[in-house]
């Protein structure tokens, strides 16, 4: 590694560089470059593959440990003691090493268990990107390949003839970039430095004299030099860019690579942080920021469907700004907090709006505040009352506040807004007083509490009822309408808009959910029930819109109680609670691996879900195209725009396999704004019994016209005889 | 019965399975008359009945052994392995129990000190007991047929008189040529001659005891077997019939040489105006194993002044009057002498004799030739009068084995598409190919049924006892069906070892107990419909090996129990979500940190609704706020609430509580206690899996902006 960066220093090159020379040389730098970084991905791999060995080794010694425990008798005994001592001999064929010869002992044949790809177990979707490049070129045995030669052409063709790990020429990542501008800068320095008498450069490359005296490699660590040499603040040539340029003429002019490559260092200063990036809050070098950029982060990477940053499931989570204030908590405490409390500087200013008599029990409480407020009250008396345009009542004390405390105070103070007390019990570090002094200091950039939202005049219960009633109606008629395609649902976010036809929740045919910025009251949003019983049966409205109750709507029937326990009132909540079935993997009596339950289920009951990859349609026909050929797929199709792949993530259910005469059934519901597939057993199954669904005629409940819709799964089955055969099903 | 049918079978079956030979032989030789195939040597004889049907024989004889012999090897293998490394004990079998003969009655009030109570007084009374057993002999009488009934016999002479004398056989000495023997007279006693067991009361046979003390060994001489001799001398008229009916216990004297020795010894002694019967029982043999048994024994006696049939010239057929006679018409023939032999001890105890032991009967302990002659004697009244002891037990048993008809059990071998078959009966309820005495018609069936599945037997009623139609089982296929997890949890384990071991429950708990058909014979009667379903044993549960999903690896069973695989929050899971979030470089590590503490708090906890959050926001702090003070996050888990209460997803009032205990944890937490920091950090489940270190020392590639957009 070391020998492969030292470089190797062109002495002999007095001349000016010509074009040519230098596009050479860019050339040999990126191949250096580029041979470097395999080296590493390769060291990479390397320590890769000893820290899995060394997590397996752990893991034997684990298993070693336990069957020395166990009270365990030699396979050999007097039964089937072998009658002759085989010797085992190996013969190096080399005079200098001897024979080596051992007792042949032969152990007991172990049934070998059918072939098991791995992947990853999950208990919920995992939405994945499609993929640009074909990771892999699969390797499904010769005969495959000889038969179907144009198949693996016909794969690449799906990815626009683009292989992972295909990109030996022409290819440049910002990273190589800098790395190689920073290397090309190194020679035309060292040239500098050898042709220093020569005085013919160009102007250009005049300036860059100042920064030619480096104290270390700057090809190592282009950063540090760039640091150390702050003052000295040098560019690298044009040439360089020029011949980057030309060398890789699809990665733009010299002047958008100047430009590029400008960006890319600045961005890289030491320290710095990201424009975007407030530093830490509870960090030393804390600055005193916005409420907005305080709590940036927080905002945009937070799933409110999740509720959790960055989830793995919905890939645009809005941002809160939009969210209303459901209820108005009581924001105001009525007593003060302490000796320091901002009430007494406010009573003192403010007589209209706090009762006297509060005031007056106040100096029986203390007669030492008395004394203070009495002093302040006077003060108070004397100047402005009005409470919007606040004054320091008394002189400030002057207090720093440091840039946390600020952002926190403003962070909080939209929050809770005048509550002065709860403000300085949380940021903890100032007294209410002095936030209360803070605050009047900032009062030009705080928002008033808002108020009571316009839009939607209150309404009363009785007409809720109502609402909730033509509801109802709605749903039948939804369901009379028969609808061919299932749409994804997306939170819609149309501000000042009712849910009329443009709303993409209307468009799509999918109720508003409680994540949609539509107001709760929305003509589109699915009420939920009010059952008193299991919600099994089509009684239930969220049962015969084949969704699953909401624990936020429904709050009759128990979907939104025992969270701890399994047993819930509610039976048409198992996906969302993952309640599902203890299931047992072992060899299938059909073929390959098959699923088998640990305890009987009733009919109906759930029994799992089905989980795995979340990919768009495309990416399921590029997938497919592959998994037919191994004729092997666990495509799953989820609604009109995404499938379940639950190839290389999933959970044991994958491995239920297909009959025509099954016990479960799928069934594809809206569980709290998202498409999930359930398995259900079809029939009261036994102990131990094998799984099976019905490949092909997956939820006709709801989405029987749909063209290719919820299976474009082909699943094979092995006959006795051997042969292979495949149940295809489209539409 | 065809006379032809049986004779084939016993000669081929007995091939097969040599140890059944033995009363498989004698089995069919009381069955029918015309057999003269008592050993298996005796091919002579049918070579002599038609030599036309030979080949024809040869053929069926093929195809029987084509059919029978392989399983019936593997049975016999099976059954010594059995008798070597049990696998299970056949006491503990349902149908079985009547083979266990400890009661639990006591268990229920048992007491821990009683042991050593009952120890103590063991060894007290082993003394006393050994010494104060005796063997008790009743006489019934002597018995000889064939004396014509004559006046005088009725006048003169009622009774004869019986001397029983006690051999004993000594180890040779090295000076000896051959064993010392030592005759202990025990005693003598007049015994009615052909009494009518209706007349006589049971209370007035005359009974002999001989003392246990007899039986321990001498100082003099180590004794290596006993055995008892019955000499009855009859004075009179001597027995012109000229009836030779030594052929069966020729056979002993072939084998056994001491009898044979004494009995020369007895010879000269006896006087000759007399007629003077002798016979010989061993009580104990060489390896000091009883040979008595409780029961009543009818013993067929020899005239003394007969020559000795030289042994070349010995064959095996009884002849009578020039006329083969199987060897059980000695007892219809031949003098007899009838007792009832009982060990007893002090009063109390009825018997202290030793007891059978359930796989040590005598057939299976092929080692010694001797006990084919007690076997010879009276073999199935033994097994049948075992009963003396009474039991409630037995009384019960007796209703269903109807135990005092001989009860005649006859298998009939189908072979060849069930076109041909062969017949071999046999007198009692052993199993023909494990040697087990069932001693119950039902249990022998259910045996047979449930161990040996690759035959499939059919019961059939017959009025002398049982038929038992045996053919091969064309459905077994030697799949496994007993608890899969014996296969791979103990490798080495499940099948060889040295004595039953304690399984692996599988099932805890016992939920319910199947309701249990009363035995009856008629499940064992051949159905009509789907014959071939029942064959197969359709066995519902988990009779299969399950795998772990993840590894592959057998599930043991410990593991059952526990869905390992289905975790809410998989390890890699854990990792990529710290990961995720620290490829963000727009996101200072404070935030990463307290994001990454609540992803996967809610991972593990898996909230799913809004209402959940306040509550799931205050164990949040109480699981991983002292991590959060430690790592000084109070600020950004702050904002963390704050930006939950802007999703309207928390109050302002868990906000404030929530705070509140933090404060309380950091004031908890003790100043200097970072070495405590890595424990909590791994104990915390919520706080684990924070695999990528704190502060984000790789550039990550993704922004938040990137997210949104």
């Amino acid at each position: 590694m070391e020998g492969a960066s030292t470089p190797v220093p062109l002495h002999s090159q007095k001349k000016t560089m010509t074009a040519y020379e230098l596009r050479r040389r860019v050339k040999s730098e990126y191949m250096r470059l580029r041979q470097l970084k395999r080296f590493r991905r390769a060291d990479e791999v390397k320590s890769m593959f000893n820290t899995n060995r060394q997590k397996i080794m752990e893991r034997t010694d684990i298993l070693n440990q336990e069957w020395k425990t166990r009270r365990i008798q030699p396979i050999i005994s007097v039964l089937t003691l072998p009658v002759v001592c085989v010797q085992c001999t190996v013969d190096s064929g080399f005079s200098e090493f001897s024979k080596q010869v051992i007792p042949l002992k032969t152990l007991n044949a172990v049934a070998s268990v059918p072939v098991m790809y791995s992947w990853s177990p999950l208990q919920q979707n995992f939405m994945v990107e499609d993929e640009t490049v074909l990771h892999n070129i699969p390797y499904m045995g010769d005969e495959i390949l000889d038969q179907d030669g144009t198949f693996i052409e016909e794969l690449i063709k799906n990815y626009d003839g683009k292989v992972h790990g295909d990109r030996e020429c022409g290819f440049i990542n910002d990273e190589i970039f800098v790395e190689l501008v920073s290397a090309l800068t190194q020679y035309s320095d060292n040239e500098d430095d050898d042709e220093e008498e020569e005085q013919d450069f160009k102007v250009d490359k005049m300036e860059l004299c100042d920064g030619k005296e480096h104290p270390e490699d700057p090809r190592k660590d282009p950063l540090i030099s760039r640091t150390n040499n702050d003052s000295t603040k040098k560019f690298p040539s044009d040439k360089i860019f020029e011949a980057i340029s030309s060398m890789f003429p699809d990665k733009g002019s010299t002047e958008e690579l100047k430009e590029k490559y400008k960006e890319l260092t600045e961005q890289q200063l030491p320290g710095a942080l990201p424009p975007e990036c407030t530093p830490n809050i509870d960090g030393p070098n804390a600055r005193s920021v916005q409420r907005e950029q305080s709590l940036h982060s927080f905002h945009t990477l937070f799933c409110r469907r999740c509720f959790k940053y960055d989830c793995f499931l919905h890939p645009f989570h809005a941002t809160p700004n939009t969210y209303k204030r459901k209820n108005m908590e009581n924001l105001v405490d009525s007593k003060p907090c302490g000796i320091d409390c901002y009430m007494y500087l406010v009573q003192v200013s403010s007589h209209v709006t706090q009762p006297s008599f509060s005031f007056i029990q106040f100096h029986f409480l203390n007669f030492h505040s008395f004394v203070l407020v009495f002093i302040m009250f006077a003060e108070g008396n004397s100047r402005c009352q009005t409470p919007v345009k606040m004054k320091l009542t008394c002189d400030p004390e002057a207090v720093d506040w440091s840039g946390a405390e600020a952002s926190l105070f403003r962070v909080l103070i939209g929050t809770y807004y005048d509550n002065y007390c709860a403000i300085a019990r949380l940021i903890g570090t100032k007294t209410c007083r002095q936030v209360y002094e803070f605050r009047v200091k900032e009062s030009s950039i705080i928002a008033r509490a808002p108020a009571e939202d316009e839009d939607t005049p209150p309404r009363k219960k009785k007409r809720k009822h109502r609402l909730w009633a033509t509801h109802c109606r709605k749903i039948q008629l939804k369901k009379d309408g028969s609808s061919n395609h299932v749409y994804n649902y997306q939170p819609c976010d149309h501000p000042r808009q009712p849910c009329d036809s443009s709303c993409p929740c209307v468009t799509a045919q999918n109720f508003c959910e409680k994540f949609c910025q539509c107001s709760s009251e929305c003509q589109n949003r699915f009420p939920g029930c009010r059952c008193k019983a299991q919600c099994n049966t089509k009684q239930c409205p969220c049962y015969l819109a084949v969704r699953e109750c909401d624990p936020d709507l429904c709050l009759t029937c128990g979907a939104a109680e025992h969270w701890d326990s399994k047993n819930v009132s509610c039976k048409n909540c198992s996906i969302q609670r993952g309640a599902k079935k203890h299931l047992l993997l072992a060899p299938s009596d059909v073929a390959g691996w098959g699923i088998f339950i640990k305890e009987p289920v009733q009919k109906n009951e759930f029994i799992s879900e089905y989980c795995g990859e979340i990919i768009s349609q495309d990416e399921a026909d590029r997938r497919g195209k592959v998994y037919d050929k191994y004729m092997c797929s666990f495509l799953f199709n989820l609604n009109n725009d995404f499938v379940v792949d639950a190839t290389r993530k999933g959970n044991k259910i994958r491995f239920a396999n297909h009959s025509v005469n099954p016990n479960c059934y799928a069934k594809v519901m809206m569980v709290n704004g998202d498409h999930r597939i359930g398995i259900f057993a079809k029939r009261a199954i036994q102990t131990g019994e094998e799984l099976f669904f019905d490949y092909r005629s997956v939820t006709r409940e709801r989405l029987h016209n749909t063209r290719f819709i919820l299976f474009i799964h082909i699943k094979h089955i092995m006959h006795d005889t051997g042969r292979l055969q495949s149940h295809i099903l489209i539409g | 019965m065809p006379g032809k049918a049986s004779r084939l079978d016993c000669s081929s079956f007995s091939c097969l399975y040599p140890e059944l030979s033995h009363s498989g032989r004698i089995m069919s030789g009381a069955s029918c008359k015309a057999n003269g195939a008592v050993y298996p040597a005796s091919s002579v004889m049918m070579n002599s009945v038609k030599k036309p049907k030979m080949e024809q024989i040869q053929a069926d004889h093929e195809l029987f052994l084509q059919a029978f012999e392989k399983p019936t090897q593997i049975y016999r293998f099976l059954r010594t392995r059995n008798l070597i490394a049990p696998i299970f004990l056949h006491r503990t079998l349902t149908f079985m129990s009547h083979r266990n003969t400890r009661t639990n009655a006591k268990r229920k009030t048992f007491k821990v000190d009683d042991m050593l109570q009952r120890v103590e007084k063991m060894k007290g009374d082993q003394e006393s007991q050994s010494l104060s057993s005796h063997l008790q002999l009743t006489f019934t009488g002597f018995f000889h047929k064939d004396e014509k009934p004559s006046q005088n016999s009725e006048n003169e002479q009622n009774s004869v008189s019986l001397e029983v004398l006690l051999v004993k056989v000594c180890h040779k000495k090295r000076k000896d040529v051959s064993c010392p023997i030592k005759q202990v007279p025990t005693g003598k006693k007049q015994v009615p001659l052909n009494p009518d067991s209706n007349q006589t009361k049971p209370g007035s046979y005359p009974s002999l005891l001989v003392s246990s003390n007899e039986f321990e060994p001498s100082n003099s001489h180590m004794v290596k077997s006993y055995s008892l001799l019955f000499r009855v001398s009859r004075t009179g008229r001597r027995d012109t019939n000229g009836l030779v009916n030594g052929e069966a216990n020729e056979n002993i004297d072939v084998t056994e040489t001491p009898s044979r020795k004494k009995r020369s010894s007895s010879h000269r002694e006896d006087g000759e105006t007399t007629e003077t019967y002798v016979a010989q029982m061993t009580v104990f043999d060489k390896n000091r194993r009883l040979q008595l048994l409780d029961g009543e024994y009818e013993v067929s006696m020899q005239g003394m002044e007969d020559n000795p049939v030289s042994k070349k010239r010995a064959t095996w057929e009884t002849i009578l009057d020039g006329k083969r006679l199987p060897p059980f018409e000695t007892f219809s023939q031949g003098p007899t002498l009838q007792f009832t032999l009982r060990w007893t001890g002090d009063a109390s105890d009825k018997s202290t004799a030793p007891v059978a032991k359930p796989l040590a009967t005598r057939n299976s302990d092929s080692s010694s030739p001797m006990e084919t002659r007690t076997s010879t004697l009276r073999a199935a009244p033994v097994a049948v009068k075992d009963s003396v002891s009474t039991d409630v037990q037995m009384r019960r048993e007796q209703v269903l084995c109807e135990p005092r008809q001989k009860l005649r059990i006859f298998y009939q071998f189908l072979y060849n598409n069930n076109t041909r078959q062969q017949t071999e009966a046999r007198d009692d309820l052993h199993c023909p190919w494990c040697t087990l005495n069932c001693r119950k018609l039902y249990s022998l069936l259910k045996h047979l049924k449930l161990s040996h599945s690759r035959f499939i037997f059919n019961y059939v009623p017959h009025p002398k006892g049982a038929r038992i139609d045996v053919s091969i089982n064309e459905c077994y296929d030697g799949s496994y069906v007993g608890n899969p997890q014996d296969i791979h949890s103990q490798p080495g384990f499940a099948f060889s070892r040295n004595g039953p071991v304690k399984r692996t429950a599988v099932t805890h708990i016992l939920v319910c107990r199947p309701k249990r058909t009363k035995p009856s014979l008629s499940e064992f009667l051949e159905s009509e419909d789907g014959e071939l379903e029942q064959q197969r044993t359709y066995v519902s549960g988990h009779n299969r090996l399950y795998f772990h999903s993840d590894s592959c690896m057998p599930l043991r069973p410990q593991e059952m129990d526990i869905d390992s695989e289905d975790e809410r929050d998989p390890e890699w899971l854990r990792e990529k979500t710290a990961t995720q979030l620290e490829e963000f470089t727009d996101v200072n590590e404070g935030e990463k940190e307290v994001m990454k503490l609540w992803n996967l708090h809610v991972m593990k906890h898996g909230f799913i609704a809004d209402n959940q959050m306040n509550q799931a926001s205050m164990l949040f702090v109480e699981n991983c706020g002292a991590y959060i003070a430690r790592r000084n996050l109070c600020r950004n888990f702050l904002l963390h609430l704050v930006s939950m209460h802007d999703f309207n997803l928390v109050s302002v009032a868990t906000i404030d509580r929530a705070m509140v205990r933090l404060r309380q944890i950091q004031e908890e937490l003790p100043a200097a206690e970072e070495e405590q920091q890595d424990q909590t950090l791994t104990m915390g489940g919520a706080c684990n899996g924070t695999a990528v270190t704190s502060s984000g020392g790789k550039q990550g590639k993704r922004t938040k902006s990137g997210v949104t957009d």
